[in-house]
C-alpha cells in the first residue's frame, strides 16, 4: 500500500533506528567481514597472527570431495525434511480447513512441536530410536541387527530427517491452514454444483491456490534445514557414524572448532551464506510478486 | 553548610580509605580441566585441599566437560583476553599451543618462582610428550596413563587359558575359543577407540605414526599410517570383526566398550589405566578379571607405550601474582602425599620415579583394588623412548586422529579396502599436516 | 463442510487421528519414560504405560544438570530478548514506515538482508566479536587516526573493550539483533491508514506523539503476537549460548544442558532421568504455544506474509 503521509523530521528517524543498525553492523556485518578476511587466509587458532593466501581456501574445500559429501547430504536432508514435513502439515490443514466438529482441538495439538527446541526433540527421538532400547529395541530383538544408527550411516540420517520432519509440522501446519481458510468458499461452494466430490477439489482446487504458500513454505523449510539441523545433530548423533548425518552447518562447526581450523570454517561459511542468501532472495522476490498479482 | 559538607565528604572518603586498605587478600587464579563426573568431584576436592593448605593463593577450578570444549573455550578466552591461568591441555592439542607461544614454559615457571624441581625424576616416556626435543618440559604431567588390557579370567579359565595373554596371537586363539564355547562377545571394541587400537599398538611394535620422528622433527613430517604393520593390524580387526569375535560397543551401539566388559556381557577390552578405578568399582558381582600390558605379536621386541591423557599448561598473559599461585599450585601437587592421593583416587598413574617407587615400597600395588596398576609404568618404561615412542608431535592432530577413526570404522562397519581406506585417510591426513604447516610459516617447534 | 459426505467425515477424522499420535508420540514417550523407573525404563519392548516414578527422576534431572539456576537463565535471556526485541523493533519499523528520509531504504534493506544470515551460518566470525563486540568500533578509530591523535594529544589510549563472554549482555543482544520483529512490525504499520496520521499531526502532536499515543495501542495484539514467538525462539536457542559461555555454570542455559542430560559414557542408561529433564526444559515454551496459541499464530502468519 502506497504511503503518502509521512513525517520529515532530520535526525529522529535515525535515532530511532540507531539502536537496531549499531546491532547489526556489530552482530551482522562486522563478523561477515570477519568471516571473510578469515576465508582468505590462514588463521592460527590461538590467534596469533595470519598468512594470505588468496582462494587457496575454497579451492581446497571445492577440491574436497567429503566436502561435495555434505553438500549433497544437505541437500538431500533438506528435501526430504522438507517434504516430509509439508506434506504431513498439508494434508492434516486440509483436514482441518473442513472444519468438522472438534477439529479445533486437533489443531491446537498440530502447533505444539513449534514450541519444542530442537535438541530437545533430538533427545526424544533419539531415545526412541536407539536400538537397545525404548521402541525400536523390540523390533531388534525379533531381527536382531536390523536397525542400528550406530553403524549404518543411512539409519542414522534417516532417524535425524523424521525428527526434523515432525518438528516443522506446526510451523507448516500453522500456514496451510491460514492459506486455505482464505480460498473464498464460493469457489469451493462452485466446484461442488459441478460435481466435483471433496477429494477432487483438494487436489484441483485448493492446491492450486495455495501455491504462493507452498512455495513460501517450500523456502522457510530448507532455510531451517540448514540452521536448526545443527542442535538436533549436535545432540543426536553428533556428525556420526563416520560423517553419515554432517550436514553443512555441522561440518561448519566441527572443523571450526574441534579441528581448529577456523580458516577452513569461514571459507565454508561464506559458501554456505551465499547459498542461503540466494534461496532468501528467491523467495522474497518471488513470493511478493505472486502476493502482489493475488 | 558547605564547611560540615565538605568535612562530611572528607570523613567518607577517610572512612572508605581506611576500610579498603589493601587487606592481605588471597591472590585468585582460574584453572580450566576437561574431565567431568567422578574426575571432576576428585579435582575439586584436590583445589579445595590446596586453598585449604595455604593463605597466600585462592585456586578457582572450573570444568569445562571434556577436552575438546576445554581448549574451545580456553582459546575462546584467550583470544578475550579472559583465559585463566592454567588450563590442562591433552596430548591432541599441545602443538597449536606450542606455536602459538600462547604459554609459559613449567620450568621457567617454577625456577622463577624459586621453586626447585628434579625435572629427570619424570617418568621420560610421560615428559618426552610435553617437553622440547631437546628434552626440557614445557607443561606439568597431570593425568597420565596408557592403553592396557583386560581381561575377564573366568572366561579365560573357562576356555583354559590360564595367566595373562600377551600375545595377539594367544588373543585370537583365546576369542576364537570363547566363541565356540558361547559366549557372545569375545572382545569389545571401541569404533572411537583409536587411540589405543591405532596409536598405542604402533608405539609398542615402535611402528611410526608420522615420519621425522613422529613430526618431533619438524612441521614437514608425513603420516606413516598407511604402511607398517599397522595395515596388517587394520586387516585383523576386519577380519575378526567379520567372524564376531571383535564386536562394536559404543554408546551409540547401546553399551560402551567398558560397560560391556564390567557386565561381563564381552570377555576382553582395551582402554585406559584411568578406568581400572571404575572397572573395579562396577564390575558386575563375582567377577574375576585383571589387567596387562597392550598384547604384541608374537616376535615383536616390544618398546614403550605413548603417554595419554593431559598436562597442565601455563598460559600468557596473567599477572606474577597468578603466577605465583601456579607456581604453588604444582608444587603442591607434586608432593609425595598428593601425587599418592591422586594416584588412588583415581586410575592415573603417578608421574615422577620417586613418587611411584614409594607407592611400591608402601606395598600400594600389592593387592586389589590397585594391583595391576603397575602395568601401566612397566608399560610407558618398558624401554626408553625410540624415535617413534617419544609421542606425536603432529599439528591438528585432532584432525588427523578423526581420518583414521573414520578409516578403521568404514573398513570395519562399511566394508571399505583396508589399504584403500588407509591410503585416504593418509592423503587427507597430510593435506591437514601441510595446511597447518603454512599457517605457521618459518616456526619450528619448541 | 459443503455436503453432507459421512464417508469422507470418517476418513477426515481417521486422517486427523493419526495426525494427533504422530505429533503426540515424542511428547507421549518423553512422559512416560520420565516417569519409569531405571529397569522399568530399560525393558524391552518398552511400556507406554506411565509409572509413578515422575518427582524422584525429575530430581534426579534436577540435580545433575543444574536445572534450577540454568532455568533462571534461561527465562532472563528469553525475558531480555523478549522485551528487547518488542521495543527495539517497534522504533525501527517506525523509522523506517513513516519517516521519508533519503537513507530509508538503505537502511530498509541493512536490516532486512539479516534475515537471510541466520546465526549457524556466521558462527564463526561472530564467535570472535563475542570477544570484544567493541573490536569495529576500535578499529574504526584506529584507521580513522582517532586513536593516535588522542593519544599524541593527551597520552589517553583509547582500547575499546566490550567482552561479551559468560554475561546476560552477551547472550541477549545478538538475538535481538535479528530483523524478524522490525519485519512483523513494517507489515502492520503498512496498513495503518494515511487519516490516521494526518488526523495526528492536525492534532498538532509530533511523530513521538503519534507513535505512542497511536501507533503501540494499536499494536497491542501483534506485540503480543511477536512476544510469545520471540520467548519461545530465545528460549530454545543452543548454538549462540553454547559458544558464547565458557562459565557454563553460571551462565549456561537450560537447553544447553539436554546433551549433559544424555546418559553419559561409562555410566548406566538412565533414560529415565534424561527424559524427566528433557520433559523440565520443554515445558514453558510448550506452555506459551499451547495458551497463547492464538496470538501467536496470528504472529507468524502476518509477519511472513
Amino acid at each position: 500500500m502506497e504511503r503518502r503521509a509521512f513525517y520529515r523530521n532530520g535526525w529522529l528517524p535515525w535515532l530511532l533506528l540507531a539502536p537496531q543498525l549499531i546491532l547489526v553492523l556489530v552482530f551482522f556485518y562486522w563478523p561477515t567481514s570477519q568471516a571473510l578476511y578469515w576465508a582468505f587466509t590462514l588463521e592460527q587458532a590461538w590467534g596469533g597472527g595470519n598468512t594470505w593466501v588468496g582462494f587457496d581456501n575454497f579451492l581446497a574445500i571445492f577440491a574436497d570431495n567429503k566436502y561435495w559429501a555434505t553438500v549433497g547430504r544437505s541437500a538431500f536432508y533438506a528435501i526430504a525434511a522438507t517434504g516430509l514435513s509439508m506434506a504431513v502439515a498439508l494434508i492434516l490443514a486440509m483436514f482441518a480447513d473442513r472444519a468438522l466438529s472438534g477439529t479445533k482441538l486437533f489443531q491446537s495439538v498440530f502447533v505444539w512441536p513449534y514450541a519444542i527446541a530442537a535438541p530437545a526433540a533430538g533427545v526424544a527421538f533419539r531415545f526412541i530410536f536407539s536400538p537397545e532400547a525404548g521402541l525400536i529395541g523390540a523390533v531388534n530383538q525379533m531381527w536382531p541387527g536390523i536397525w542400528d544408527p550406530s553403524t549404518v550411516g543411512w539409519h542414522a540420517l534417516a532417524m535425524v530427517i523424521i525428527c526434523h520432519a515432525w518438528l516443522g509440522i506446526g510451523y507448516n501446519f500453522i500456514f496451510f491452514l491460514a492459506a486455505l481458510q482464505m480460498v473464498p468458499r464460493s469457489l469451493s461452494e462452485a466446484g461442488a454444483m459441478d460435481g466435483a466430490r471433496p477429494f477432487r477439489r483438494m487436489l484441483d482446487l485448493q492446491l492450486p491456490l495455495i501455491a504462493p504458500t507452498v512455495f513460501f513454505l517450500l523456502i522457510m523449510n530448507i532455510i531451517s534445514s540448514f540452521t536448526d539441523s545443527f542442535g538436533l545433530i549436535d545432540v543426536m548423533t553428533e556428525g556420526g557414524p563416520i560423517g553419515a548425518t554432517e550436514v553443512m552447518v555441522y561440518k561448519i562447526y566441527f572443523d571450526g572448532f574441534k579441528g581448529l581450523d577456523y580458516s577452513g570454517a569461514a571459507a565454508q561459511s561464506i559458501v554456505l551464506m551465499l547459498l542461503v542468501i540466494s534461496l532468501t532472495f528467491v523467495q522474497f522476490k518471488w513470493v511478493e510478486r505472486r502476493v502482489h498479482y493475488n | 553548610m558547605k564547611s560540615n559538607l565538605l568535612l562530611g565528604a572528607a570523613m567518607t572518603v577517610g572512612a572508605i580509605a581506611l576500610t579498603s586498605a589493601p587487606s592481605m587478600a588471597a591472590t585468585k587464579f582460574e584453572f580450566w580441566y576437561g574431565l567431568s563426573g567422578d574426575l571432576s568431584e576428585r579435582i575439586q576436592d584436590m583445589c579445595k585441599d590446596f586453598n585449604a593448605s595455604q593463605a597466600d593463593y585462592e585456586i578457582v577450578c572450573v570444568s569445562q566437560d571434556n577436552y575438546e570444549s576445554n581448549l574451545q573455550n580456553t582459546i575462546a578466552a584467550f583470544r578475550a583476553n579472559k583465559q585463566p591461568t592454567i588450563a590442562q591441555i591433552s596430548d591432541g592439542g599441545v602443538v597449536d599451543l606450542m606455536l602459538s607461544g600462547a604459554y609459559v614454559p613449567v620450568r621457567q615457571l617454577m625456577e622463577e618462582n624459586g621453586y626447585k624441581i628434579d625435572w629427570s625424576n619424570y617418568f621420560s616416556g610421560i615428559a618426552s610428550y610435553f617437553s622440547t626435543s631437546t628434552g626440557e618440559l614445557l607443561a606439568m604431567p597431570f593425568n597420565n596413563s596408557t592403553a592396557v588390557f583386560y581381561y575377564n579370567t573366568d572366561a579365560l579359565k573357562a576356555v583354559g587359558f590360564d595367566g595373562a595373554p600377551q600375545t595377539w596371537e594367544q588373543v585370537e586363539d583365546i576369542a576364537r575359543k570363547l566363541k565356540a564355547a558361547g559366549y557372545e562377545c569375545p572382545i569389545a571394541f571401541d569404533p572411537t577407540g583409536q587411540w589405543q587400537w591405532w596409536e598405542e599398538f604402533s608405539a609398542v611394535h615402535n611402528q611410526p605414526i608420522a615420519t621425522k620422528g613422529n613430526g618431533f622433527g619438524g612441521l614437514d613430517a608425513e603420516v606413516a599410517f598407511n604402511k607398517g604393520k599397522f595395515v596388517d593390524q587394520l586387516a585383523w580387526y576386519k577380519k575378526m570383526y567379520d567372524e564376531g569375535l571383535l564386536v562394536n560397543k559404543s554408546k551409540a551401539a547401546g553399551e560402551t566398550a567398558n560397560d560391556s566388559f564390567v557386565n561381563a556381557h564381552c570377555q576382553m577390552s582395551s582402554s585406559s589405566i584411568a578406568d581400572h578405578g571404575f572397572i573395579g568399582k562396577q564390575a558386575k558381582e563375582g567377577m574375576h578379571w585383571d589387567v596387562t600390558m597392550l598384547p604384541v605379536w608374537e616376535g615383536t621386541e616390544r618398546t614403550n607405550s605413548f603417554v595419554g591423557g593431559a598436562a597442565l599448561w601455563t598460559l600468557k598473559g596473567k599477572s606474577a601474582e597468578e603466577y605465583k599461585g601456579a607456581a604453588a599450585f604444582y608444587n603442591f601437587i607434586a608432593t609425595p602425599k598428593q601425587a599418592e592421593w591422586w594416584s588412588t583416587v583415581t586410575g592415573y598413574i603417578p608421574v615422577t620415579n620417586t613418587g611411584y617407587q614409594a607407592m611400591v615400597d608402601k606395598g600400594f600395588y600389592s593387592a586389589a583394588p590397585y594391583k595391576g596398576r603397575e602395568l601401566a609404568i612397566k608399560s610407558l618404561t618398558f624401554t626408553p623412548p625410540t624415535e617413534y615412542t617419544r609421542g606425536v608431535r603432529l599439528g591438528n592432530f585432532g584432525a588427523v586422529r578423526k581420518e583414521v577413526q573414520d578409516a578403521i570404522q568404514a573398513v570395519l562397519f562399511e566394508n571399505k579396502p583396508v589399504q584403500q581406506a588407509l591410503d585416504e585417510a593418509a592423503e587427507r591426513s597430510n593435506a591437514i599436516l601441510r595446511k597447518f604447516e603454512k599457517t605457521y610459516p618459518g616456526a619450528t617447534l619448541p | 463442510m459443503i455436503e453432507r459426505s459421512p464417508f469422507f467425515d470418517f476418513v477426515s477424522y481417521a486422517a486427523m487421528v493419526i495426525g494427533l499420535v504422530l505429533v503426540l508420540i515424542p511428547f507421549w514417550v518423553v512422559i512416560v519414560a520420565g516417569s519409569q523407573s531405571l529397569q522399568e525404563v530399560a525393558r524391552v519392548p518398552f511400556s507406554m504405560l506411565p509409572s509413578n516414578h515422575l518427582m524422584e527422576n525429575i530430581q534426579a534431572a534436577w540435580a545433575r544438570a543444574d536445572l534450577g539456576p540454568k532455568l533462571i537463565n534461561s527465562f532472563i535471556v528469553a525475558a531480555g530478548v523478549t522485551i528487547g526485541k518488542i521495543t527495539l523493533a517497534a522504533f525501527s519499523a517506525f523509522a523506517i514506515v513513516f519517516f521519508n528520509f533519503r537513507a530509508r531504504m538503505i537502511c530498509f534493506w541493512a536490516i532486512f538482508i539479516t534475515l537471510m544470515l541466520p546465526l549457524e551460518v556466521r558462527i564463526v566470525p561472530t564467535y570472535s566479536i563475542a570477544a570484544n563486540a567493541l573490536l569495529p568500533f576500535q578499529v574504526l578509530l584506529d584507521t580513522l587516526g582517532i586513536t593516535w591523535l588522542v593519544q599524541s594529544v593527551s597520552g589517553v589510549q583509547i582500547a575499546l573493550n566490550w567482552n561479551l563472554l559468560n554475561s546476560y549482555t552477551g547472550l541477549i543482544l545478538p538475538l535481538i539483533a535479528t530483523a524478524t520483529g522490525t519485519f512483523l512490525y513494517r507489515q502492520f504499520f503498512m496498513t495503518i491508514p494515511d487519516e490516521l496520521v494526518e488526523a495526528s499531526k492536525m492534532d498538532g502532536s509530533g511523530p513521538m506523539g503519534f507513535f505512542w499515543d497511536v501507533l503501540i495501542p494499536l499494536s497491542r495484539t501483534n506485540m503480543l503476537a511477536l512476544a510469545t514467538i520471540m520467548f519461545v525462539s530465545s528460549w530454545n536457542q543452543y548454538l549462540w549460548p553454547l559458544l558464547v559461555t565458557t562459565d557454563r555454570a553460571n551462565f549456561g542455559t537450560v537447553v544447553m544442558q539436554l546433551k549433559a542430560l544424555i546418559p553419559a559414557q561409562n555410566g548406566t542408561p538412565d533414560w529415565n532421568v534424561t527424559m524427566a529433564g528433557a520433559l523440565i526444559i520443554m515445558l514453558p515454551p510448550l506452555l506459551v504455544v499451547a495458551l497463547m496459541q492464538r496470538w501467536f499464530v496470528r504472529g507468524l502468519i502476518s509477519r511472513d506474509k
